[in-house]
């Protein structure tokens, strides 16, 4: 137990910066991809990127040194595949409703990634951690792409300020009218790819996805206007991974479920909120 | 004179065996007002998408002032697009995100604006200019959620205008409004067109609620373009019966004619 604690010491900084600027860019994604209404984009996506990472991984032949690289390339490569391959999804071209395909999708990663899982008997509870996350993924290097990816987001974001807008309110106006709308949204959906994979090992394949819709969620409960859904969204994402790694850590309890239950409360007192607040009007 | 001519030939469209569109030859001239009429299914709303160059003909060319829609690459569709003005159906956009009325009509600039370029004061001044023209000045700083139906659809007019369009084209603009909103809208299409002169290409089912200023109907039957010319003729005709199957009498009220449904033929 001490040396336990010792340990999480020296882990302590770069974990929790890591954290915290991967809950506020899966927030910001989260407010595109719940106001959008394609939930499952967020876990399609971490679930191909766990799949490359494991068969990224495999690549590695055992190498200790090659392994965390091979396998990251794998996971960013495998995401962006499946991001642009949700983007020709398109729903006035196909009869199948986004949703469902994207569900199809989804049950193939999942199973390739188990089927990955399988082959790789040595280092099972490394690729289990994938599931749930593990903070032992995190180093110096992680911590830095981590951050230069959330600074790249914020960048788009701003330049594209007034398409992404227009994309989240009708994807078939935007078209109709002229808006190079497929030009961003596969800009937009590969930002996803790579953010989401190389988020995914801190915070669980599993796990991603309730960053990606409860602070969107309840950002969308509370705010008017544009900016405000987005920032907010950031915001609880960030807190979200704050709270749950210090709970986690204080408690001794697994980190992901920790950051899941707090961003699901934040959703939560969000909604009571909303209906107060609603109440008093 | 604003451009904004749209010349469809030789247009067949097919999926799964069954004709969805087939058009021979159709003209619309800059500054038109054309009413697409016909059943459910008909293709009405293939047709408008067509126009926009959404959807790719199996044969044939769309041509908007001169430039063929079917030669041209996605980039450069959507440089052509920027001179239309779309108001589609409830089910193609989200009316649930918590954006103002006024964000959603500066979306109407998005096009005119080259990417990585901000909006400017010059864009807020057109987009406030149209909230005022339309009476939304009190509703600007609401979420358009919050709006009733008939003012969400004033918004998006409101959307469309504030792009300048050279064609407007709405999509069933008066379904799911109550009466009063029917002609409210109705009126302001009416106003619109008769200030800007803006090609306007509108399907509806509303046949006695069409401004006065539309004059040409183009009624499609399963695809086909059946009927193309006088709105008053083309509601008296036989083909418009054979299309509906349903009888109809004509009746002027006021000085305007009206159609009266009188049950299946």
């Amino acid at each position: 137990m001490n040396f336990m604690l010792m340990q999480l010491d020296s882990y302590f900084y770069p974990v929790i910066l890591a954290g915290v600027i991967a809950g506020a860019s899966t927030g910001l994604l989260g407010a595109f991809i719940i106001g959008m209404r394609v939930p499952f984009i967020g876990t399609c996506i971490s679930h191909a990127s766990m799949a490359g990472f494991i068969y990224g991984g495999l690549l590695a032949f055992g190498n200790a040194n090659l392994w965390p690289v091979t396998s990251t390339l794998g996971g960013v490569l495998s995401s962006v595949i499946a991001a642009l391959s949700l983007a020709s999804i398109r729903e006035d071209k196909t009869r199948l409703d986004k949703n469902v395909g994207l569900a199809i999708i989804f049950c193939f990663m999942l199973g390739i990634t188990f089927l990955g899982i399988g082959l790789n008997q040595e280092s099972r509870s490394d690729m289990l951690g994938l599931l749930w996350g593990n903070i032992l993924f995190v180093n110096k290097t992680r911590t830095f792409v981590i951050g230069c990816l959330a600074v790249v987001l914020i960048l788009f974001l701003l330049f594209f300020n007034k398409e992404m807008k227009i994309l989240l309110f009708s994807r078939s106006i935007a078209a109709a009218t002229g808006v190079h709308e497929s030009f961003v949204y596969c800009l937009f959906l590969t930002l996803c790819g790579v953010i989401l994979a190389i988020n995914m090992p801190l915070v669980g394949g599993l796990m991603i996805f309730s960053l990606i819709t409860c602070p969107a969620a309840a950002a969308y409960q509370i705010c008017t206007g544009y900016s405000s859904v987005i920032i907010t969204s950031a915001f609880f994402g960030m807190i979200s991974t704050l709270a749950g790694f210090l709970i986690s850590f204080r408690l001794n309890l697994p980190t992901g479920a920790c950051i899941v239950i707090v961003s699901v409360l934040i959703f939560v007192l969000a909604t009571l909120y909303k209906n107060i607040a609603k109440r008093n009007d | 004179m604003i451009a904004g001519n749209i010349l469809l030939s030789d247009i067949l469209i097919r999926r799964a065996g069954r004709i969805i569109l087939n058009i021979d030859n159709l003209k619309i001239n800059a500054g038109d007002f054309v009413s697409i009429i016909g059943t459910n299914g008909a293709g009405k709303t293939t047709f408008l998408r067509l126009c926009c160059g959404l959807i790719k003909p199996g044969r044939g060319s769309i041509e908007f002032d001169g430039k063929d829609f079917t030669q041209l690459g996605t980039w450069d569709k959507s440089n052509v697009r920027k001179h239309i003005g779309y108001i589609p159906q409830q089910a193609e956009y989200n009316p649930d995100l918590p954006f103002t009325l006024r964000e959603i009509v500066a979306m109407g600039r998005t096009s005119a604006k080259p990417l990585l370029k901000k909006h400017n004061s010059e864009d807020y001044e057109i987009v406030d200019n149209w909230i005022n023209k339309l009476g939304l000045y009190d509703l600007r700083n609401q979420t358009f959620r919050s709006l009733s139906g008939g003012e969400q659809q004033k918004t998006l007019i409101a959307r469309a205008m504030a792009q300048q369009p050279r064609v407007l084209m709405l999509d069933e603009p008066c379904s799911n409004l109550d009466f009063n909103w029917k002609y409210q809208i109705t009126e302001i299409i009416e106003q619109l067109y008769n200030m800007t002169k803006v090609t306007v290409l509108m399907v509806s089912h509303e046949t006695n609620l069409l401004p006065a200023c539309c004059h040409r109907a183009v009624l499609l039957h399963k695809g086909n373009l059946v009927a193309d010319g006088d709105i008053d003729e083309i509601m008296e005709s036989e083909t418009f019966e054979q299309a509906y199957g349903c009888k109809f009498e004509t009746v002027i009220l006021g000085g305007r004619k009206y159609t009266v449904n009188k049950g299946i033929k």
